[in-house]
């Protein structure tokens, strides 16, 4: 799925300009990396886009279905194609890690079938394919607090996926874990990137990973975008201009 | 180091000291706003508050404070800050001294006072759970010009056990025979006779047909009834639960059922009322903020009623009995409930909520799958936890009229039959250990 977005602002109650006047389009397939200070904006863009945070102006694209426009019925329509994890990976720690994954797939289901806790045997077999898939079958029964930070990750992109999403939107999804979990974690995103073709849009603190993995980047700062380009092309000045003057780089290999 | 006071110097300390007659007037002088204004209204109020409840005396004895805060002026207008811990020191022994007055502690008369309690004390230790003999008595007199015979002669039922004296009239020195029948067969026992506020005893055995006839000399001279009572042991495996404690278990049984029902009530009202006191979710509109203002007031409220006054209340509306005590439990329970259920839901994580809304599921969905799983374990540790303390409310609202064991409990405290209050108080103890006990291993593996 492509995403475009126009002259977006997002200003909080209490005065914060979070986002300013960001414009920015994604084609399908891409796999975007999106870099910048803690407080940057990066978190508001990314829930600007699913509506997580209502926007204060602008105008978002999702292909040719104008996101900012949706009643809350449409756009729960629209949320089924827009795939997302975190940084504290969101999962019901009591519930099972299967119930966890299935929880991706509550959109598609009547709004009561859910209730029971009881979801149709093709929707379980979905579940266990996607958990197959980040290879963590084995766990499906445990309760998802039983497992590490990395597979608690894993467990939440098989969620997303239950969504079949055209696009997914990763906030810092490696900022909690070490650096050899993270490459795991970010491998699986570049797995599904690449055999499914769907589009990811990934926060990321660290510049090495984003080198590794994303095709282009975009740098914010201030809730501004200051650059956009392949990540091959920040230099020590450009990253200066990014992190700021006092910033080194962290290499994560 | 010694500190020369210069003119200025000396002179604030002057002024400081003179406005300081009135409390704190020289620490707000001095730049001690604060301080200053603590004496300035709290001295006076602390010595009215002693003169009301504990008269002249011991108002007259804030006067210390008021001493310490001239010093403490003085020391300020040399510059010198002094802590506050000796003030607040006086004032806590003060306060405790005017409280020992106003509860009227009497130590003499706790010490000469406790051996009245000598037959509760060992009664506390007799409760009556099981019968582990057969009692009956009969009466003889001792003639005199002002006896009647007492009227309760009265015949036994004829398959009872029973004893007869004869002669039922007799003289000191005279020999009184004791005959028995339908005891238990071949079982010792004990024949006491009542002689004035003494028990003269004899040891008495059954015969094969559950007989025995026993023999004593009338030691009394005094005209009037005596009692002659025949105790026989039960064979161990004919001892049964006492009337007493059938009774009270059925009460107990009656107090916990109560307890239940009232917790259930106040879980009703308060599951859906919860959610309109947690701010979390109450936060986002106006109408919200009214509504969690409102629910949060009415908790606070109904928890700050005690049980006992919505009981007695109560009883003016649906009577004495368990109804109103389940009704005042039930309301209590509401607010009590409510505060713990809100705080629960205040402290739930929002990521999973997030991430759930992120999927497209409706609201009720992410209710269902977001907040309900993590609100469960804690709804049902505070439910158990409320259950287990009304049945200690339910005990205590059974005394003034709501049903249940502490009814019978006032009645036998009443009557002075201190051996089967004890049979209550036992059982309420054991019934309310062991409640605690099951409340914390559950919530412990609920947590």
């Amino acid at each position: 799925m492509s995403l475009k977005i126009e002259h977006l602002t997002k200003i909080y109650d209490d005065g914060t300009v979070a986002l300013d006047d960001v414009s920015l389009e994604v084609p399908d397939g891409q796999f975007l990396g999106i870099i910048g200070l803690s407080g940057s904006g990066k978190s508001t863009l990314m829930r600007c886009i699913n509506r997580l945070i209502e926007p204060t102006s602008g105008r978002i694209w999702l292909d040719d279905v104008e996101v900012t426009a949706a009643d809350s019925n449409e756009l729960r329509k629209i949320r089924l194609h827009i795939g997302m994890i975190f940084q504290q990976f969101n999962l019901v720690k009591r519930a099972s890690v299967l119930t966890n994954v299935l929880t991706g797939r509550l959109g598609y289901l009547p709004a009561g079938t859910g209730l029971y806790r009881r979801f149709p045997s093709e929707e379980i077999k979905r579940a266990e394919r996607n958990l197959a898939r980040v290879g963590i079958s084995e766990k499906a029964l445990q309760r998802a607090d039983a497992l590490s930070g990395g597979q608690q990750q894993r467990v939440a992109i098989a969620r997303a996926l239950m969504q079949e999403p055209g696009i997914l939107l990763a906030d810092e999804p490696v900022a909690s874990l070490d650096p050899a979990t993270a490459h795991s974690v970010l491998k699986y995103l570049e797995e599904i990137n690449q055999s499914d073709g769907i589009t990811v849009i990934c926060n990321l603190h660290f510049l090495s990973l984003t080198r590794r993995y994303a095709h282009r980047v975009v740098a914010l700062k201030s809730g501004k975008i200051v650059f956009d380009g392949s990540p091959s092309e920040i230099d020590n000045a450009r990253f200066r201009e990014i992190y700021g003057e006092d910033a080194e780089e962290v290499e994560v290999r | 180091m010694t500190i020369i006071p210069q003119p200025k110097n000396r002179r604030r300390v002057l002024i400081a000291s003179l406005l300081s007659i009135i409390p704190g007037l020289g620490q707000i002088y001095l730049g001690e706003v604060q301080r200053g204004l603590v004496l300035l209204f709290g001295l006076p109020a602390q010595t009215a508050i002693f003169w009301a409840i504990g008269g002249q005396w011991l108002a007259a004895t804030t006067v210390i404070i008021w001493a310490w805060n001239i010093l403490d002026a003085r020391k300020l207008a040399r510059g010198t800050k002094v802590s506050l811990a000796v003030p607040i020191l006086l004032l806590v022994v003060l306060n405790l001294a005017a409280g020992w007055h106003v509860t009227k502690i009497d130590l003499y008369e706790l010490a000469t006072g406790v051996p009245n309690m000598r037959r509760i004390g060992v009664s506390l230790f007799q409760p009556q759970f099981v019968v582990r003999d057969v009692r009956a008595s009969a009466v003889y007199t001792v003639p005199g010009p002002d006896v009647t015979k007492l009227g309760y002669r009265s015949e036994p039922a004829s398959d009872a056990p029973n004893i007869s004296v004869s002669p039922d009239s007799v003289v000191k020195g005279q020999n009184v025979t004791v005959s028995g029948r339908k005891f238990p067969s071949n079982q010792n026992g004990v024949l006491r006779i009542n002689v004035g506020s003494d028990w003269q005893k004899i040891s008495i055995k059954t015969d094969s047909n559950g007989r025995f006839i026993s023999k004593f000399v009338n030691q009394s001279t005094e005209p009037g009834d005596y009692i002659v009572e025949a105790i026989i042991g039960l064979p161990f495996n004919q001892w049964h639960p006492s009337e007493t404690l059938k009774l009270t278990s059925r009460l107990m049984l009656e107090t916990i059922f109560l307890a239940l029902v009232g917790t259930a009530m106040s879980i009703i009202v308060t599951v859906p009322l919860s959610f309109f006191g947690a701010r979390n979710l109450m936060k986002t509109s106006r109408a919200g903020r009214i509504a969690y203002a409102a629910t949060r007031g009415l908790f606070n409220v109904l928890r700050s009623i005690e049980v006992l006054i919505i009981a007695v209340m109560l009883t003016a509306a649906v009577g004495i009995g368990p109804f109103a005590g389940v009704l005042a439990l039930a309301i209590h329970g509401i607010g009590a409930l409510g505060k713990l259920y809100s705080e629960a839901i205040e402290s739930i994580e929002q990521g999973p909520i997030e991430a759930i809304t992120a999927t497209g599921a409706s609201k009720l969905q992410v209710i269902a799958f977001a907040v309900v799983p993590q609100i469960i374990p804690q709804f049902i540790s505070f439910t158990m936890y409320r259950w287990d303390i009304n049945v200690r409310m339910a005990t205590v609202i059974g005394l003034v009229g709501g049903g249940g064991i502490g009814y019978i409990l006032m009645q036998y405290i009443g009557l002075l039959q201190w051996k089967e209050a004890a049979t209550a108080i036992w059982l309420i103890a054991a019934v309310v250990m062991s409640m605690d006990y099951a409340s914390a291993v559950i919530r412990e593996k609920l947590l």
